[in-house]
């Protein structure tokens, strides 16, 4: 902690910490200086000249923002010289800025529906701005006290309207070119989308040549929209509205748990998704998802009333005939004949009672999430470390000196995980991807592996070797704190870094890098998914992962640890709160008497001894009749892409099945009770990040009685209705005080624990409507990791103190290829890739009600198989992946493995297709990389 | 490689300067090629390890890059206080009107541009134009106009 020092804003002293700027120490003092190119959490830029204040004994008038603070520093922050001279650098900003908005004399008196006839000319008047009452200039020339009275006296610039892109509209007439959008792509997400063109009184933000969006690299994450001090970028839909109420909860869409801010209108529509500046999770970052595809929850088809299945057909109901149908039919059914998969968005609370309900009213340890199809993320991590969790903060990537990426698609599955990587890779870091499909991070990767798919695991294998034959274990940290590695070293030894090389098509020299990368930084840190790893292999290659994490001592420590990459927004609570068929709450284990008879004894009921079925193996249930009637919470994109087979039949084939859904979505139009389900923006509870964060979503609108509802209502009814004892639960806040009993990691948490977590931040001018500078620093919302005691202290970094009184276990896994059973009519691989830029790609943007890009698609193949299939460079060809057809023309490429043909196209691909998609839940569903079987044909 | 691809390759890598920086590299291939094509503002940005828009920030910002193929000649008028006071802007208008232009520019067939020019250097023999960087001074409308019609009959590089 930085040493504190006192400095003075007008003759009142204040306490800061040396390092910071005058600036930033006045807005933690609550003392507002005005600005505009400033932003917290961006490098300070000194452009905009809005923040000078004058010093005591100081030359001149310096830009706070710059202006390192120090001990006994007297600042003046408004004295008349200060403003005149802001004055006069506002006077230059308006010169080109529509102002009508702030010298029509009608602007306090006009009320929303009136017309504006004579005041103001068409070009400026205030409605024209999206940014209306939420402008960061108007706000600073009203507080300045300017004396503006022409609306005429401005230069319009008439730059055309950028309307080609997806989500966003640009309107460069009113920019001011405080250049806040441009650091933010660049420093904040280090992607670099745009930049500055032109220069002097030309100057703006743009694009190389003028192209669209589309085709500049940009990942549609909104980061220049919400730093936008004026209304030259706003988001498309709802422009026009300003919002009626703001409430900060968590994003459902996937587990990085990002707090956004959901403004919703005057009547509960939601308009505009802010991420959270002060949040531990996001760091006032989010993604095209959770910022564009949200507004499902505005979506009139949403169901609004229960139905029932009467002769056939699904028909209206009550809620209490509907409750009384579940209740009356799931009696019939008994133990494993029944089976429970809640959502992975419900929250904690409701996986709780979904797994109490299961256990104790139904008497099956058949539950689960939809989500569930690679179960062997976490366990063997949990076997050899002890938790099921990611080991460090989202945020200590960033400080990370080298970062392993494994089979992850972080920039599309966990967007915001993938900031802190690209930035930490831009500064220091060294990133190493290992991954057969060409992902976002191999444009940011020191180093890209790229196996033949099925090979990862031998990869991992050759990777340990070549830690361990470079000497770049830590021995003094594994005597320590692990059971000794000798099985581990004795079968890596029989391991031919040769052979390696040769079925994974990684050279040895990149392999031995690799290695060297990873074992010889100060900290790495590993993020890991299972991504087109076969689940046979599953556990092999996780227990791979963690023993490199293991001999390399990178545990226990800040900016090292490894990072399961879960895929649904609550899964992490969902395990930890016993929603999963072997475990109870807290990670306890049904086979094991002891836990089951302790989690008994707080229910007063008993709990079936075998565990249940998983996901999968409850889906081959419902096919072979052995569960009769399931509980389904949520639809899931699983049922229908295969990865459950055909999940969809399986679910026509039970004797009853309740859905209790948002939309009539597939699985609930098979249902026998469709249950209309409450959204995120409705509901109260916690959610788990990935990072082990129990944070709290808190409701943003109201939905009338009798129509959807919260499943933790809906499951507590039914058990209700049923007469089953212990769901006597008045609040999501009661559940979770029951969670903190059953569950030993959670002992410490309560929902006022968790509101006493970070305090208030940046102070907000209360007496403006509309505060829009410190708009975001209102409250801190820290949350906390688990594991938290009961004296209510969470748990940053996991065994930072070791393995509670045992030592970490390096389990030798099998270093094998996947079996190649080869597929005579699909005889090679097809490796998606996708990336938000293709330099030397020429994309068209067809312009049309919805723009959408054409391009012509290049097959990459090795030069082997092209020699082979007889194809040449440029020559037309099909690929053939049984459920698909992918044309485009030949590429041969030596660095693509042989048996492998790949693929890359443009992420700007499916943010036209989020935006232009008739699905309800489209971000949901936004198409995954899956690796499939594929042959190759030449066409014309 | 194309043609084009071979030329900016030879170009960037052809800088024989100690210091190469994104300036350096785009100042070779206008060079080379007379203006900076999208390909160049791609691989001046893969040569110096940044990206496209951040290469073209550079080069928007200066005036003296050109983003489309140089026209077959070049017409300048200065425009210097020396050739102001003494006629320049009569010279300006009558070039205009023998290369059938409105303004300032490239004419759209690609044959001629016309450009002022802050200082040709030329002072003493005032007012100066030059036709493809070849200097004709004491100019009159009717001279001017003159030097631009012969300079238009002649064929530009190998057109």
């Amino acid at each position: 902690m930085a040493d504190d020092i006192t400095i003075s804003f007008d003759g009142q002293e204040f306490k800061t910490q040396a390092g910071k700027m005058v600036l930033e120490a006045a807005i933690q003092a609550g003392v507002y200086i005005p600005y505009l190119c400033y932003h917290p959490g961006m490098e300070s830029y000194g452009a905009c000249r809005m923040c000078v204040v004058s010093v005591e004994g100081g030359r001149g008038f310096p830009a706070s923002c710059t202006l390192p603070a120090a001990d006994g520093m007297k600042v003046q922050t408004a004295s008349a010289e200060v403003n005149d001279l802001r004055k006069s650098v506002m006077e230059m900003l308006i010169a080109e800025h529509p102002s009508g908005c702030l010298t029509c004399h009608r602007v306090d008196i006009c009320g929303p529906t009136d017309v504006c006839l004579r005041h103001v000319s068409v070009n400026d008047r205030c409605v024209t701005c999206p940014k209306n009452e939420r402008c960061e200039l108007k706000d600073t020339v009203r507080y300045l006290g300017m004396n503006l009275e022409s609306p005429l006296n401005y230069k319009y610039r008439q730059i055309p309207l950028e309307v080609a892109d997806p989500f966003y509209d640009r309107d460069y007439n009113l920019c001011i070119v405080c250049g806040r959008c441009v650091r933010a792509c660049e420093e904040l997400r280090g992607d670099d989308a745009i930049g500055f063109t032109m220069r002097s009184g030309q100057a703006l933000v743009g694009t190389s040549f003028g192209t669209s969006l589309l085709e500049s690299g940009c990942e549609f994450c909104g980061a220049c929209i919400d730093v936008c001090p004026v209304g030259a970028l706003v988001e498309r839909d709802n422009k026009w509205d300003k919002p009626r109420t703001v409430e900060r909860t968590i994003c459902p869409l996937c587990p990085v748990g990002c707090q956004l801010n959901v403004e919703y209108d005057n009547e509960g529509k939601l308009t505009r998704v802010v991420p959270e500046i002060n949040s531990p999770a996001n760091h006032g970052q989010a993604c095209f998802k959770g910022k564009f595809g949200l507004q499902f929850v505005n979506d009139a088809s949403r169901l609004h009333s229960p139905l029932v299945r009467r002769d056939g057909q699904l028909t209206e109901a009550t809620w209490d005939e509907a409750l009384e149908v579940v209740a009356t039919r799931f009696a019939e059914y008994s133990g494993e004949e029944f089976a429970f998969l809640t959502s992975p968005n419900s929250t904690n609370e409701e996986h709780y009672l979904a797994q109490k309900f299961a256990r104790s009213a139904m008497k099956s340890n058949n539950i689960d999430q939809t989500s569930n199809v690679q179960p062997d993320l976490t366990r063997a991590l949990e076997q050899s470390l002890g938790y099921a969790g990611a080991t460090n903060p989202i945020w200590d990537l960033e400080k990370s000196g080298c970062i392993l990426v494994f089979c992850s698609n972080v920039t599309e599955e966990h967007n915001v995980v993938g900031v802190p990587i690209k930035r930490a890779a831009r500064k220091n870091a060294k990133l190493v991807v290992i991954d057969s499909r060409e992902v976002e991070l191999t444009r940011y990767a020191h180093l890209w592996l790229r196996p033949a798919p099925g090979t990862e695991q031998l990869l991992l294998g050759g990777l340990l070797k070549s830690v361990i034959d470079q000497g770049l274990q830590d021995d003094e940290w594994l005597a320590e704190n692990c059971e000794s590695p000798a099985t581990l070293y004795y079968a890596l030894s029989a391991l031919d870094l040769e052979e390696v090389s040769k079925v994974t098509q990684v050279t040895v020299a990149d392999i031995a890098e690799a290695a060297r990368l990873y074992g010889e930084a100060e900290t790495s840190a590993l993020v890991y998914a299972l991504d087109n790893i076969q689940p046979r292999l599953a556990r092999d290659t996780v227990l791979s992962l963690v023993n490199l994490v293991l001999v390399t001592g990178n545990l226990g420590k800040p900016n090292a640890g490894i990072y399961p990459m879960r895929s649904g927004a609550n899964e992490q609570g969902a395990w930890d709160v016993g929603c999963v068929p072997d475990r109870l709450p807290g990670y306890r284990r049904v086979s094991d008497s002891q836990d089951r008879q302790e989690v008994e004894v707080i229910w007063g009921t008993t709990i079936p001894e075998t565990p249940g079925l998983g996901l999968t193996q409850m889906i081959d249930g419902f096919r072979d009749g052995q569960v009769k009637a399931a509980f389904i919470i949520g639809d899931s994109p699983n049922f229908s892409n295969g990865k459950l087979g055909d999940g969809l039949a399986a679910l026509d084939n039970l004797d009853f099945l309740v859905v209790c859904d948002t939309f009539l979505t597939d699985a609930a139009q098979r249902a026998d009770v469709v249950l209309p389900r409450a959204t995120f923006a409705e509901k109260d509870g916690t959610y788990t990040n990935l990072e082990r964060r129990i944070q709290r979503l808190k409701p943003g609108r109201e939905l009338p009685e009798g129509g959807a509802r919260s499943d933790w209502r809906v499951i507590r009814d039914v058990a209700h209705k049923m007469g089953v004892p212990g769901f006597q639960l008045a609040s999501p806040s009661e559940t979770m005080d029951e969670i903190a009993r059953v569950a030993p990691i959670y002992a410490g948490i309560s929902y006022r624990t968790l509101a006493n977590q970070g305090g208030l931040v940046f102070k907000t001018d209360l007496t403006s409507p509309q505060p829009t500078q410190v708009l975001y620093a209102s409250r801190e919302d820290r949350g906390l990791q688990w594991p938290v005691l009961s004296d209510g202290k969470g748990t940053p970094i996991l065994y930072e103190g070791g393995f509670n009184d045992r030592k970490a276990e390096p389990i030798t896994p099998a270093f094998v290829a996947a079996e190649d059973r080869a597929d005579p009519d699909f005889p090679l691989w097809f490796v998606p890739g996708r990336v938000l830029l293709q330099q030397e790609r020429d994309i068209e943007i067809v312009k049309g009600r919805r723009n959408t890009i054409r391009r012509d698609e290049f097959v990459e193949l090795n030069p082997a198989d092209a020699a082979s299939w007889s194809i040449t460079e440029g020559a037309r060809v099909e690929v053939d992946m049984l459920i698909g057809r992918l044309a485009g023309l030949a590429r041969i490429n030596e660095s693509i493995p042989v048996g492998v043909v790949a693929s890359t196209s443009l992420f700007g691909q499916l943010a036209v297709d989020l935006q232009g998609s008739e699905e309800m839940e489209a971000a949901t569903r936004v198409p995954g990389l899956d690796i499939r079987r594929a042959r190759i044909n030449k066409i014309g | 490689m194309s043609g084009l691809e071979q030329r900016i390759h030879a170009a960037v890598h052809g800088q024989a300067q100690p210091t190469v920086t994104v300036l350096s590299s785009l100042l070779a291939v206008e060079d080379e090629l007379g203006y900076l094509p999208k390909e160049a503002v791609e691989f001046v940005a893969n040569f110096s390890d940044t990206t496209v828009n951040d290469v073209w920030a550079v080069a928007s910002f200066y005036p003296n890059f050109r983003f489309v193929p140089p026209t077959e000649h070049v017409v300048e008028v200065c425009w210097g206080a020396s050739c102001h006071v003494v006629g320049a802007m009569a010279a300006f208008r009558s070039v205009l009107e023998a290369a059938g232009m409105e303004a300032e520019g490239d004419r759209p067939d690609n044959r001629v541009a016309v450009k002022l020019n802050t200082c040709l250097g030329a002072c003493s023999q005032a007012p100066v134009m030059s036709m493809d960087h070849h200097l004709a001074g004491r100019i009159t409308p009717e001279s001017a106009a003159k030097n631009v019609a012969r300079l238009l009959e002649q064929d530009g590089h190998g057109a």
